[in-house]
């Protein structure tokens, strides 16, 4: 028996668990929390089991495909991409599940919420398993049902439920996208097989496209007097795909409301692994970025775009769950942008990218749980009412510091000493450093720098104003049960140790995705259809610029030391209304005037919409009803016709049907 | 051989009558619901018989009726009309047990459901022209009834619009009836009301003036009971007035009479209708037009209830969307939709049905944190919702998705406008949800408000079952449903369009 025969069961237990808890969830332990921990635990087993078999072997992959309907196929492929993903959502998912038995105690609808989040983490994990982009796309919807359900899990509070909803809009505009790309991919494949396509080959599998892409780029749309090749326009509604589901500029919106839900909920979902969906769609879809022209510097710049500026709106947030939020955004962004490295450094793009995602779920999850241990214990959001909780909760604030060093990239550079988050966000920005030198395009790595200094700051003045000064709240604080601190302490070792024991063997073994049993690719010849110019080896970078990340990073704890720590101003003279600046970011840039009030409310709604129903009340409707009163009108005229006599009658209808035939014949015969 | 269709269509059509004449409802609801499951079974005995892999009429029943003007009783259902007997088999029964308590004249009421099957039935199966139309007529007057009887507030003028307005239709389409009649006594000198006798003689029709005013006359007629947009304003009044058992009959069946004309007449007839790129253009469009302006239409609405009606025009624009597309596979989809839009539509008109009766108003602005009170309905609503915006997992993603990603085949442009109703769709049912279902409780409508009954429940949860089943295994009805598809298209590429 093989390992991967029991790969279907990955998402399948989940799945299960989603069903018993929901309907039996009420009679069983903390709303049968331990059915879903059992499934998951059991899905994470599977998945480091084979991941241990595919690290071995990185040339067999798992791969079964069974047929579905139509031309269509459902199929499992494990290769080492999906692989670490897989582990990767098995284990958190599992960590937090464990951490919400004790954060959810004391909520009645216990059942719901872990059905839930295990509907979820099975759909989670099907997104990553799937062997074809269709059976993702479904996968990548259900995920987004189960974000909208558990957005408004506290459905009574109206802010959750617009939240939901809002949620869940943002994210459909990019899955019209990506979906428009598979139903153009498809008809693209489908012209390359001249309309005739064999039995049992399943167009929608990576393989197939991945195998078909010379096919592809022959293919050419001209759009607004443009040539743009067919890859282009499929890998750019990919990647709008990947703009809803990852919040990137400027479908992000979503993010930041999305934690109206619980703590929990955040950490696994808008933090650890949903919204790492779409980098991981782009990154299973590399290929076809890499032969689509410009598309990688598409990626590049709007990742690059969206890691600074949700950092800037990260600066001056007083909820501590929405500044993890934005910094959410910003560090997807830094995984974007590392995808778009590929213009220049090929497959490397992916590992350093996925690296940096796995780390990130970790201290990520790590800061949320953190923020999710201070809520439960103090009850508030506002980090203007927190303050001096160190004393009280040591644990949560000693992970809270491991978490907040690794977001901020603190490491020494040319040795193996650093946090997780140092090796690979580091690994992204010497990487837009190498794009910069070869490409001569600056633009990428002075984002990269840049947001890597606001996010210092922010992430200190997170901790600063949480944990340290006077007490600015009544509540007595008290440390977390160690069903929730347990999980914490597990995630912080992550984070501290991760990314030093598996830098390069982890980016080697990312390299391997698209060379095995299943998918054999000529990466250079690829990025020759791209008009990428690739660069293999890339030496050592200058020591300034293997320093410059933790020079900010350490700029950034400063600021925030003397700012919100030595208080040596007054930070509410700058933080006052009066300041445009402020004012703007606060505002988080009028977006929601924008999208919301503007675009969702003026124009759909009451420009299109409610005009489009004046129009069918009063124009079509009257008209049928003109129809219907001229008729009357003429009834009533045509009534003194009536005689009364049958006869007269009868004569009519004979010569009614009559003249019927003869004019029918007439029209048979002359035409 | 035991005819079952025709037993089918007998069963149900002595029921209604005895329904009609039984004094208490606990007769009637019981010979309703025994007449309906016995069909029901009929009718799931034909499915598991049919052969998936054969194009040809099955369970054929055929004898001469009217010889002297060539009209047969004959019965017989393909792969176009299997899922759709199927469909209506289920909806009944259903029905029945979802208004189990109508107490206002339940013999009559039960009857018209009744009667209605019969027609539609007949509808689906009907092989013979005239056979065709008395069917389509016997289901018209019931609901008419139906609303009439049992409707809202408005219900003498929305019963009288949905009668005028289809009947005028169907007035045009017997005129085309007439049209292929003569045309083929003329021509051929037969005289004959068979089905796919005439369908293969209006190919040879020498004028194409005959041709192209018949298909239109055909055509109107089918356009207006699906309806599509512009010749959809009877459906608002129709669907909003009728009590919800007649809302259900209309939207999730008698709806899809209208489009299986399309699949059985129009589609054969297209390439010889004197300009087949016209009528494909102008049906893409309306097809196009449907979803779009249905979709805006819903976003409108305060009625929740007016709100799904327009919803439906715009979920049925995929029917013929996909249908004229023209690709064997988008044509699949068409018709997948059809089935899939039955079973979602129910499980919305009887979630909107349920919140009527229980707080007496269907506004969404007079409501509001209904799911706290309502936990069942809620949970249903949700998954009715979902299933109705296209989520995958339900039926109506496999639809819609077959008829978008095949119909760019061949017209891309309209199915790029179609998507942008992807999101609008999501829009409306979720700010519903939103407003009617969530937040903070409403406390005008009383603390009186009691959940659905078991019975609504169960009914509610068998088409939450079935969209769930199909949506993720499709193969058993799409698979009946692709063997005719091709057999169509490939009539139609031979003919040269």
């Amino acid at each position: 028996m093989n390992i991967g025969d029991f790969a279907f069961l990955i998402p399948l237990l989940p799945a299960l668990a989603f069903v018993i808890t929901l309907f039996f969830g009420k009679r069983l332990y903390s709303g049968g929390a331990l059915i879903p921990i059992g499934a998951i635990g059991a899905s994470f087993i599977i998945s480091l089991l084979i991941t241990i078999n595919i690290l071995q072997n990185p040339d067999q992959v798992i791969h079964q495909s069974v047929h579905w309907f139509a031309i269509f196929n459902l199929g499992i492929l494990i290769d080492p991409l999906a692989a670490v993903m897989l582990t990767m959502v098995s284990f958190v998912s599992l960590l937090i599940h464990i951490y919400a038995i004790g954060y959810m105690e004391h909520d009645p609808a216990k059942p719901r919420y872990f059905a839930e989040t295990s509907l979820f983490t099975a759909a989670m994990l099907g997104v990553v398993l799937s062997d074809n982009i269709l059976q993702m796309f479904i996968f990548w919807e259900l995920v987004g049902l189960c974000s909208y359900l558990l957005i408004g899990f506290w459905y009574q509070k109206p802010s959750a439920a617009a939240a939901a909803k809002k949620a869940f809009l943002t994210t459909r505009v990019g899955d019209v996208m990506f979906l428009a790309g598979i139903i153009i991919l498809f008809a693209s494949l489908f012209q390359a097989f001249h309309g005739e396509v064999p039995e049992g080959v399943y167009l929608l599998q990576f393989s197939e496209m991945f195998n078909h892409i010379d096919a592809l780029a022959a293919m050419n749309a001209t759009i607004l007097g443009m040539e743009v090749s067919h890859l282009t326009i499929i890998a750019l509604l990919f990647f709008g795909g990947a703009i809803g589901k990852s919040g990137q500029f400027p479908l992000h919106v979503w993010l930041p409301d999305a934690m109206e839900g619980p703590t929990t909920v955040s950490a696994l979902i808008h933090a650890a692994t949903m919204v790492t969906a779409g980098v991981y769609l782009v990154a299973r879809t590399f290929p076809m970025f890499l032969s689509a022209p410009d598309a990688l510097i598409i990626v590049a710049y709007l990742g690059g775009f969206t890691a600074l500026f949700a950092a800037t709106m990260g600066l001056v947030m007083n909820d501590i769950k929405r500044v993890l939020a934005y910094s959410t955004v910003s560090q997807l962004g830094y995984m974007v942008l590392g995808l778009g490295m590929g213009a220049v450094v090929g497959l490397e793009a992916i590992g350093v990218s996925m690296f940096h995602l796995i780390n990130h779920a970790f201290f990520k999850a790590l800061l949320f749980l953190c923020a999710g241990s201070v809520i439960h214990a103090i009850g508030t959001q506002d980090m203007r009412q927190m303050g001096g909780l160190l004393k009280a909760m040591p644990i949560t604030a000693g992970t809270m510091l491991v978490a907040s060093l690794a977001l901020a990239g603190f490491g020494i550079p040319g040795t193996s000493i650093g946090t997780s988050g140092f090796f690979s966000k580091d690994a992204i920005i010497e990487t837009a450093f190498v794009f910069g030198e070869y490409s001569h395009d600056w633009i990428p790595y002075i984002f990269a720098i840049l947001a890597a200094l606001l996010t210092s700051i922010y992430i200190f003045r997170l901790f600063f104003m949480t944990f340290t000064g006077k007490s600015r709240n009544n509540a007595k604080a008290h440390e977390a049960p160690s069903i929730m601190t347990v999980p914490l302490l597990i995630l912080a070792v992550f984070s501290l140790v991760f990314g030093a024991l598996t830098l390069k063997p982890f980016i080697a073994f990312m390299e391997r995705t698209f060379d095995n049993n299943v998918i054999s690719l000529n990466i250079e010849h690829l990025a020759t259809l791209g008009n990428y110019d690739l660069v293999l080896e890339h030496g050592p970078e200058p020591l300034f610029i293997l320093w410059l990340p933790v020079i900010v990073a350490v700029a950034g704890l400063l600021i925030s030391y003397l700012l919100y720590y030595k208080q040596v101003i007054d930070v509410s003279k700058v933080v006052s209304r009066e300041n445009p600046v402020y004012k703007l970011l606060y505002n988080r840039y009028y977006q929601h005037k924008i999208f919301t009030e503007l675009l969702a409310t003026r124009i759909v709604y009451e420009l299109i919409s409610l005009s489009a129903d004046y129009f069918d009340r009063k124009f079509i409707d009257t008209i049928v009803d003109g129809i219907g009163k001229i008729t009357m009108s003429a009834g009533n005229f045509m009534r003194k016709i009536q005689t009364g006599v049958v006869q007269n009658y009868v004569a009519a209808v004979v010569a009614g049907v009559g003249l019927l035939i003869i004019l029918f014949r007439l029209i048979v015969e002359v035409i | 051989m035991i005819p079952i269709i025709s037993l089918m269509i007998l069963i149900a059509l002595i029921g209604a009558i005895v329904t009609i004449f039984t004094k208490t409802k606990e007769h009637a609801r019981i010979i309703a619901l025994v007449t309906s499951v016995v069909t029901l079974v009929g009718s799931l005995y034909m499915f598991f018989n049919f052969d998936s892999q054969s194009a040809a009429l099955q369970f054929v029943d055929t004898f001469e009726w009217i010889p002297s003007i060539g009209v047969s009783y004959t019965v017989a259902v393909d792969g176009i009309s299997m899922p759709l007997v199927l469909l209506t088999s289920i909806v009944i029964p259903l029905i029945v047990l979802y208004s189990w308590n109508e107490s206002k004249n339940p013999g009559k009421f039960y009857g018209m459901i009744l009667a209605t099957y019969a027609g539609v039935i007949g509808v689906f199966t009907a092989m013979d022209f005239f056979l065709f139309y008395v069917f389509w007529e016997l289901s018209i007057i019931p609901m008419f009834f139906m609303i009439n009887m049992w409707g809202g507030p408005e219900k003498a003028y929305a019963s009288i619009k949905f009668l005028l307005y289809t009947h005028v239709a169907s007035l045009v389409m017997l005129l085309g009836i007439f049209g292929l009649f003569f045309g083929a006594y003329f021509q051929a000198g037969i005289t004959t009301f068979d089905i796919p006798t005439l369908l293969s003689q209006y190919q040879l029709f020498e004028s194409e003036l005959a041709r192209t005013m018949i298909f239109i006359a055909l055509l109107i007629g089918f356009i207006v009971k699906m309806p599509a947009v512009p010749f959809h304003s009877w459906l608002p009044h129709a669907y909003v007035q009728a009590p919800t058992a007649g809302t259900i009959l209309m939207a999730a069946i008698m709806s899809k009479m209208g489009a299986y004309a399309l699949f059985r007449f129009i589609l054969p007839m297209l390439p010889f209708s004197g300009s087949a790129d016209l009528m494909i253009t102008v049906l893409a469009a309306l097809g196009v037009l449907s979803i779009i302006y249905g979709a805006f239409l819903a976003l409108a609405q305060d009625d929740i209830k007016r709100m799904i009606a327009f919803s439906s025009v715009s979920h049925m624009g995929f029917v013929t969307l996909g249908a004229v597309a023209l690709i064997p596979l988008s044509v699949s989809g068409a018709m997948f939709q059809m089935f899939s839009h039955g079973i979602i539509t129910c499980l919305m008109f009887m979630a909107i049905g349920a919140i009527q009766t229980s707080t007496g108003t269907r506004l969404i602005s007079e409501l509001g944190g209904l799911a706290q009170k309502m936990p069942k309905l809620a949970f249903l609503m949700v998954a009715g919702f979902m299933a109705y915006l296209g989520l995958p997992g339900f039926s109506g993603f496999i639809a819609e998705f077959t008829v978008l990603n095949f119909s760019y085949i061949s017209l891309p442009g309209y199915v790029l406008v179609a998507l942008i109703a992807i999101v609008i769709t999501a829009a409306y049912h979720l700010w519903a949800l939103q407003r009617a279902m969530f937040g903070v409780y409403n406390e005008k409508l009383g603390n009186e408000i009691r959940d659905i009954t078991n019975l609504q429940t169960f009914s509610m949860a068998v088409f939450a079952l079935l969209a769930l089943y199909f949506g993720l295994n499709p193969s058993p009805v799409m698979d009946m449903i692709i063997t005719n598809a091709e057999q169509i298209v490939g009539l139609m590429a031979t003919a040269g369009v």
